[in-house]
């Protein structure tokens, strides 16, 4: 891993009033590699990704993509470099059907500018159904969708573009049991196209699965960030809750070694 | 329950009736419904209600209802309201008056109105997106000032005399057939199309056009139905509200030199409480007044019926008062039926 990182973010720092949200956070992926990002709620980490994702502008700090330093004032900036994000919230736009919201600030169109809601119909057929083989009712609101369909529109809508970097903000929250085995299967796939992933998840099963390093968050401090090979989940959970590993913590890897 | 339905949706629609819930189709289609029966109701309480003349009336004086709710749509789909609109109709038109009076000939002093108008809005606009002004307050505010304006400029006395050319736009109509008589008296064959009518219809399909068909509609949609998500989607919720109220500026501008030109006087009075008219035929006609949801032709079939339903009260001889009342009541009830369907 001696590539230049897909993104890195160096002394990030977001204020609310007094609040420190985001304490002087560094952080950085490489194509390729899931990082899991943990933390309880409000620990700052749905903050950082926001930040990441050109939702929110932080007061301090600098973000690099692939070595060059840039600057998100708008979703747009960040998707234009690559970076796709799936909310928890999913942000779908609920009176718009599949396909709009699919394509929602990418609108395919004609060639008189016009939007071309045939060709992202059938754009959003092909796309959704390798997510989800059952999704047929494109074209109803999503407000009358199921919470998974919903999801698997969220998920489209981040890989269907040219995607480098991708934010999954809990994908799995509001999923059955076949519906995440379909988003774990789906990460695995999209990092062997070398996409880096940041998974925020509260499912240490999830974490400990999929990523390749972890890094926790508290009191909107970076507290820990390892391969998951070193620690295992007490150590992860120790992390979470009080902020530091277990006093007698060694590198679990290094320890099995011995 | 979808399939059952589609046959429902009218023509012109098509291209975006799967991107509408059934309910609002259902909407749509109860107030056609209504329209109709108000048609009806009408020719049988009064004769002179179902002819040709009188439909040209209607026609005349729906148009400036009709302009006004078009604007009025797109500011309350992006999930806000615009109460200036009828005091930016009389300021608009007193602005083409007063460019008339200074020598300007009609046309441009006609664009400067209009530009009048979207200046008003583009304040709204600003006032909504950048100083987070809530839209009901932003509006209200803009109300009083351009009312206050209008009356300050023509110290309260409407500005008459403006020319016949000035009269034209408000008064004249395509294909009028007039026979002369052999006693030399001039017969009128057919009253011919008014022209307020002629470019309700043209901004009506434009407005249309661009809801549907662009991606700007798409996103005025997207910004009214769940603003945040937008935002996150890459929409520019900012710029998308601004340009509504823009429009919704400009049609007011242009409501108004119909209104004036009609009149061929400027009154800085005319138009108080149009914005209630304008509001109440959007939401008959389908639009929710918490966003995301609304068309250009359920709009003009509701300022048809509030249109229709002053001409026959009108003709029926109900007093004015009397009217007050019905309107009333029927936009309570247009909005009692949007706050049922919210509710589902």
């Amino acid at each position: 891993m001696s590539q230049t990182p897909l993104v890195e973010m160096i002394g990030i720092e977001k204020h609310f009033g007094g609040v420190r949200a985001v304490d002087h956070v560094s952080l950085d992926l490489y194509p390729g590699e899931v990082v899991g990002v943990l933390g309880h709620n409000g620990a700052g980490k749905s903050c950082l990704m926001r930040i990441l994702a050109g939702a929110m502008t932080p007061n301090e700090g600098e973000i690099r993509v692939n070595g060059t330093p840039v600057r998100f004032d708008d979703p747009n900036d960040a998707r234009d470099a690559g970076i796709e994000t799936i909310y928890q919230t999913l942000a779908l736009a609920d009176h718009l059907d599949a396909p709009s919201n699919l394509f929602l600030g990418r609108e395919l169109k004609t060639r008189f500018g016009n939007l071309d809601d045939a060709r992202m119909l059938k754009a959003a057929r092909e796309v959704l159904a390798r997510l989800n083989p059952n999704f047929k009712n494109l074209s109803d609101p999503v407000s009358s969708l199921s919470g998974g369909q919903r999801q698997v529109i969220a998920i489209a809508r981040a890989i269907y573009f040219d995607t480098k970097v991708l934010i999954m903000d809990e994908p799995t929250a509001a999923l059955g049991p076949s519906e995440t085995a379909m988003v774990a299967d789906l990460i695995r796939q999209l990092q062997s196209e070398g996409i880096g992933i940041l998974l925020v998840s509260h499912d240490m099963h999830d974490v400990f699965d999929l990523c390749n390093r972890v890094v926790v968050m508290n009191k909107g401090r970076l507290v820990g960030a390892h391969t998951i090979e070193e620690v295992n989940k007490d150590d992860v959970l120790s992390l979470i809750v009080k902020g530091e590993l277990p006093a007698d913590w060694s590198a679990r890897n290094l320890e099995a070694a011995q | 329950m979808s399939q059952a339905l589609k046959p429902a949706a009218t023509g012109g629609a098509k291209p975006f009736a799967q991107l509408m819930p059934d309910a609002a189709k259902m909407h749509r289609l109860s107030a056609l419904l209504t329209l109709l029966l108000l048609i009806v109701g009408f020719s049988i309480a009064s004769q002179a209600f179902f002819s040709v003349n009188n439909a040209l009336t209607v026609l005349l004086q729906t148009s400036v209802i009709g302009l006004l709710g078009i604007g009025m749509t797109m500011v309350i789909i992006t999930g806000g309201i615009d109460l200036s609109v009828g005091s930016v109709l009389a300021l608009s038109g007193v602005a083409t008056a007063m460019s008339i009076k200074a020598g300007f000939p009609v046309a441009p002093a006609m664009a400067f109105g209009v530009a009048v108008g979207a200046v008003c809005g583009a304040i709204n606009g600003l006032i909504v997106t950048r100083l987070k002004i809530p839209p009901f307050v932003a509006t209200l505010g803009m109300m009083l000032m351009a009312r206050g304006l209008a009356l300050q400029l023509t110290g309260a006395a409407p500005i008459s005399r403006l020319g016949e050319a000035f009269g034209l736009l408000g008064n004249g109509a395509l294909f009028r057939v007039v026979e002369m008589q052999d006693n030399g008296f001039p017969k009128v064959v057919f009253p011919g199309i008014p022209y307020p009518a002629i470019l309700l219809l043209l901004v009506a399909i434009a407005a249309a056009y661009m809801l549907r068909r662009r991606q700007i509609g798409r996103h005025i949609y997207a910004t009214g139905s769940h603003e945040e998500a937008a935002r996150l989607s890459g929409v520019r919720v900012d710029q998308i509200k601004l340009y509504a109220y823009v429009m919704s500026g400009a049609l007011a501008g242009l409501a108004g030199n119909v209104l004036m030109s009609r009149l061929v006087t400027a009154q800085p009075s005319e138009g108080v409480m149009y914005e209630l008219d304008a509001i109440a035929a959007a939401v008959i006609g389908g639009a929710s007044l918490s966003g995301g949801v609304g068309t250009v032709s359920g709009t003009m079939i509701g300022a048809f019926i509030i249109g229709i339903l002053r001409n026959g009260l009108n003709m029926a001889g109900v007093s004015a008062f009397i009217q007050q009342i019905v309107i009333g009541a029927v936009v309570i009830g247009a909005v009692w039926i949007d706050q049922i369907r919210n509710r589902r």
